[in-house]
């Protein structure tokens, strides 16, 4: 076990140096620099304090190097746009959008594994057939859109919920935040939970038609027991894999999602540091989401040895 | 009659009546998708502009078709880099040497790790959103999945009986792999590549609304759609003609590789 | 099941909507990403408008187009011009208590005349030479030359600082420009959440009249549409919008559409070192080729003023009236163009002597519909007359690093937005540092420099008035519309001053909430 963790820690750094070089390459190999020196007024000299005052008038080779050796002392560079510290203004939208995500794979857990198991049982049946309409379509609703429709309608026509943001400034009560949150948490969960249903549809079948289900409902077991101890079972694994190649899928999608609902997440700013050249914020930006996404699948790992007992005597 | 093959062939003839539209369309229906008339924007339905000009005054059958077929093609193009680069990456990770597997599968699973639709906004921020960019950059975000499938297959298959004869038999690697392998996999890769195409769509979509698509004055489905937001009050079917084509693009797309995973 | 959503939602949009209670004692505007609140510093336009709450300056804006006295109660100008003597109001105190010195004033302007501290109002004030403290509520602003925007620019952005809040150099004081900020405004900075929103609460130590709300919030909404959804579903209650974003708003009850005057000129401009734009007969041609009202009414549904020279109408007595306006008449174009050797070839191309035809690359910046359709509709027009415009869009950022600073430009679509002043030595001068066009006419410099240096207003006048009779010989931009500035604002809201939203903001605590 202990061989296992070590190797997985090293496979995840490994995974991070690949990641960051990768995107310090990408950022300085576009054409361009810094939006901050886009300012038409600037002159020269300002121009030149600015370059300075960033570093980037060092050859490239200096600064990958010093971003390193600053990365040991856990300082991640300073944001050009903002002015901050770029690992404290990454972890201080971390939170939000994990949230949001979280949030949202758990609505989308708790409508898709009854009716993803429910379908799966009766192929072909009337509950089967509808489900499947609404998951083809859920998938072909661009999720931008799908917000702006709710917006309009439940934010600024029936003033249900609100339009956007994470709380109403100044208020702090959890009823409050979950407002907030029901709208882009729906709009997230809604094609995941399309995508978690078909999953388990196929899963479900297959277990079910499988040939060590059918003896133990012959010997009597009631139905409850068979699908608890059968095919639910057996779909638990490959559904934590579903999950996992999920998460850097929505944290990734948050973006728009965060876009549209002015959602104060990782996601919109990765939009703004690389709209806006801020180097140290795109590799600190890059080193957390790697990080995040690294650590849920090994999270993931240890659930797989929870989940499969088979797993766990290997590893 | 075999329910499968109907659910193809309808999705093959929605797909078809898209590329129809976008591509021979433009033979039949002539206005120029550019051109601006600023003395008629946001028109209703004429004789002039059977589907009513845009928010510039552009004629809005015209932009439908052009930039269908920009969509089309940034989809289907994507999506067949998505599913070259994904089955050599996947080929290489179940492949001989053990030291170049390894090094492919360790590729493979740290872009898995990524964010692809992060690393997709920093590229196309970076790089511009050209045609070219575009396909190039959702295809390199998108093939992980079809490399992962293509590993565990060829993995399972590498199993069987008739491969270990082929190897016994002295035949080189790549060769075993593209004559006992792939042939095996095509109903599966298939399946993921139309999928992809699908998400591809929708992908340069979402750019769009970001501002990050298809460059305006050319026109994308994705960028129409989301240059209607700001008319839907006067002018909602400048929304609804691209929401409608994405919609049925996605859904034909998506049936078809269902009846190909059913197939296979 | 998507076209049903998207119907309902339209028809459902078309209709407003209308809530009771009482009046709001909170403001809630919208910025569209975290503000560094620390004046000299100001990055971003988001930054300028909250720091104008938080830090005033020694003047600020005022109904007419002189500066009034903020944090001063009057100044004195040496004859020569080059002396500055401000007194400053006695007991006013910092938000943190401590009172406010002339300290401060003399801390804010060495930290703006060092480019290295990262302010960006450097070239605001190159020309001021040295702020000496004469006495705790007296300073001494000593100019290199004298310079008749100075007043404006010390109300434009130029907000004061505290000195007792920095150790080190002020673009470090990281928790001071993103949380902590501490200034003289009439509110003041009582929590911030990244990403979020920032709270001002009124401040009871103001000097001015006591502010009328209790509160002013600044929400972070990124995205245009969103911040028009949060103003329909009354989460915001004053927006600036393109006029393109404003369908829609008009039938709403609860909803007022302000239009202002703004000191912006739009312009194609052109590079003018290459051959092709040298002639001021070129330029004059490519002007009248322009259909600007078809601009002005269909791109910017006519919340812009119809140009003539470089000086907008928001500048009032500066801008010159009686000039005849720029007709859109593509035969004097055409012959404008004959006199400078251009004649229309085979497919009515535009050819020169050597058959070598009339076609340049124009850059406009994306994401702006407005401006993407006004560059569509000018190259249009040059079409007619048998030029060929080739567009490029790209980034704000790139179009600026990449081809206007290194001089790489053809002809681009852009605009100035300038301080509540006439002075454009350095847009229009010849080589003069924001001269992108490479505009250079002898009399125009020196009618510029007039303009720059004289204090007395009416020989300013005739001096900018007699440039924009040189500027319509002599074409330094393809003008195409001043625009005015949009503010959608919540129907109870009152006390704002005509003023484009950055000037206005300076007026916070006139702001309030009439009962509905």
């Amino acid at each position: 076990m202990a061989g296992f963790l070590v190797r997985r820690v090293l496979q995840g750094l490994l995974v991070l140096w690949l990641v960051t070089t990768a995107t310090f390459l990408l950022i300085h190999a576009a054409p361009g620099g810094p939006a901050v020196l886009a300012d038409p007024k600037l002159s020269a000299v300002e121009r030149q304090a600015i370059e300075a005052r960033l570093g980037i008038d060092q050859p490239l080779a200096t600064q990958y190097l010093r971003w390193h050796a600053r990365l040991l002392e856990g300082d991640l560079g300073r944001s050009f746009l903002y002015q901050t510290p770029t690992l404290s203004t990454v972890l201080t939208r971390l939170p939000n959008t994990l949230a949001l995500v979280a949030a949202s794979l758990l609505l989308s857990l708790v409508i898709a594994v009854p009716l993803g198991v429910a379908v799966g049982l009766a192929p072909g049946g009337r509950l089967d057939r509808t489900v499947g309409v609404i998951n083809f379509t859920s998938l072909a609703i661009p999720p931008f859109w799908f917000g702006i429709v709710a917006i309009l309608l439940v934010a600024a026509r029936w003033h249900l919920l609100p339009a956007g943001g994470m709380v109403t400034p100044g208020q702090h009560d959890l009823g409050d935040r979950l407002a907030h949150l029901a709208l882009p948490m729906a709009v997230l969960a809604l094609p995941l939970s399309a995508e978690l249903i078909r999953f388990l549809r196929a899963a479900v079948t297959g277990t079910a038609a499988a040939s060590h289900v059918r003896p133990a409902a012959a010997r009597g077991l009631t139905r409850g027991a068979v699908l608890r101890r059968h095919v639910l079972r057996n779909t638990l694994v490959p559904l934590l894999t579903v999950l996992g190649l999920q998460i850097p899928m929505l944290v990734g999608g948050a973006a728009v999602t965060e876009t549209v609902f002015a959602w104060p997440g990782m996601g919109r700013l990765s939009v703004e540091a690389a709209l806006g050249r801020d180097y140290p914020l795109v590799m600190a930006i890059a080193l957390v989401v790697a990080a995040t996404v690294v650590t849920a699948n090994f999270l993931l790992d240890l659930a797989y040895g929870w989940a499969d007992p088979r797993i766990r005597s290997q590893a | 009659m075999n329910p499968g093959r109907h659910a193809y062939h309808r999705a093959a003839a929605g797909i078809a009546a898209l590329a129809l539209f976008a591509f021979l369309g433009p033979l039949l229906y002539r206005a120029d998708p550019t051109l601006v008339d600023l003395a008629h924007t946001t028109a209703a339905m004429s004789w002039a502009h059977p589907l009513g000009t845009d928010e510039s005054g552009r004629d809005v059958l015209a932009r439908l078709m052009s930039g269908g077929r920009v969509s089309l093609i940034v989809g289907w193009s994507a999506g067949l880099v998505a599913l070259v680069v994904g089955t050599l990456a996947g080929a290489l990770a179940a492949s001989r040497p053990r030291w170049l597997a390894a090094t492919a599968s360790r590729l493979l699973d740290a872009a898995l790790a990524v964010p692809a639709f992060f690393v997709l906004l920093v590229i196309v921020t970076l790089f511009g959103a050209g045609t070219g960019t575009l396909i190039v950059a959702i295809g390199a975000t998108a093939w992980m999945g079809i490399g992962r499938l293509v590993r565990a297959e060829t993995l399972t298959l590498r199993e069987r009986d008739y491969v270990a004869v082929a190897v016994a038999l002295g035949e080189s690697r790549p060769r075993l792999f593209l004559r006992h392998v792939l042939p095996h996999l095509v109903p599966t890769l298939t399946a993921a590549a139309t999928v992809g195409v699908a998400q591809a769509v929708l992908t340069e979509s979402a750019l769009s609304f970001l501002g990050l698509g298809v460059e305006p004055p050319q026109a994308s489905w994705g960028n129409m759609l989301t240059g209607a937001q700001q008319n839907l009050g006067a002018a909602p079917w400048l929304a609804l003609y691209p929401g409608i084509l994405i919609v049925a693009t996605v859904l034909a797309c998506n049936a078809l590789s269902e009846a190909f995973r059913r197939r296979a | 099941m998507s076209r049903r959503i998207l119907l309902a939602a339209a028809l459902l949009s078309l209709a407003g909507c209308r809530r009771s209670g009482p009046p709001s004692d909170t403001l809630r505007l919208a910025l569209i990403n975290d503000p560094v609140m620390n004046a000299p510093l100001s990055p971003d336009i988001g930054s300028v408008l909250i720091n104008k709450v938080i830090f005033p300056g020694l003047m600020r804006p005022s109904d007419s187009i002189t500066p009034e006295p903020d944090l001063a109660t009057g100044y004195r100008i040496s004859p020569d011009g080059r002396r500055y003597t401000f007194t400053l109001r006695s007991g006013v105190v910092w938000h943190d208590g401590k009172p406010f010195t002339a300290t401060d004033v003399k801390f804010t302007f060495d930290r703006i005349l060092d480019p290295k501290s990262g302010t960006l109002q450097w070239s605001d004030f190159s020309v001021v030479d040295s702020v000496t403290i004469a006495d705790p509520l007296t300073v001494d602003f000593w100019l290199k030359s004298p310079f008749a925007p100075f007043l404006t620019l010390l109300g434009h952005n130029a907000g004061i600082i505290p000195a007792h809040a920095f150790t080190g150099p002020i673009a470090d004081q990281v928790d001071f420009n993103r949380s902590h900020p501490v200034g003289t405004g009439p509110y003041q900075v009582t929590e911030s959440v990244p990403g979020s929103y920032i709270v001002l609460t009124a401040n009871p130590k103001y000097y001015g009249a006591p502010p009328r709300l209790s509160r002013i919030v600044f929400k972070i909404v990124p995205d245009v549409n969103a911040q028009v959804a949060q103003l329909r579903a009354g989460e915001l209650d004053l927006v600036t919008l393109e006029p393109a974003n404003l369908r829609g708003l008009a039938d709403d009850p609860d909803l007022r559409i302000d239009q202002v005057t703004v000191p912006q000129h739009y312009y194609v401009g052109f590079n003018q070192s290459l051959p092709l734009f040298k002639s001021p007969l070129v330029r004059r041609a490519l002007t009248l080729a322009v259909n600007r009202q078809a601009i002005i009414d269909g791109v910017m549904r006519g919340y812009a003023d119809y140009p003539q020279g470089t000086i907008p109408v928001a500048l009032r007595e500066y801008y010159a009236d009686g000039l005849p306006t720029i007709p859109y008449d593509t035969t004097a174009a055409l012959a404008l163009l004959a006199q400078a050797g251009w004649h229309r070839g085979p497919g009515a191309v535009l050819t020169d002597a050597g058959g070598r035809p009339f076609q340049f690359t124009m850059l406009v910046d994306k994401g702006n519909p407005s401006r993407e359709q006004a560059a569509v509709a000018v190259q249009q027009d040059f079409k007619r007359i048998g030029v060929t415009a080739q567009i490029k869009t790209m980034e704000f950022a790139s179009l600026v690093r990449d081809y206007v600073t290194p001089r790489r430009h053809e002809a681009y679509l852009i605009w100035w937005n300038t301080p509540l002043d006439p002075d454009q030595f350095s847009y229009y001068g010849t080589g003069q540092s924001n001269n992108d066009v490479l505009y250079s006419n002898r009399t125009a410099d020196s009618l510029l420099a007039v303009g720059r240096a004289t204090l007395d207003p009416a020989r300013r006048r005739a001096a900018y008035l007699a440039f924009q009779a040189v500027e319509a010989e002599d074409p330094p931009v393809l003008l195409l519309y001043y625009p005015r500035e949009v503010q959608v604002r919540r129907a109870q809201l009152m006390g704002l001053p005509a003023l484009g939203i950055r000037d206005a903001l300076r007026h916070a605590e006139k702001l309030y909430f009439r009962a509905r």
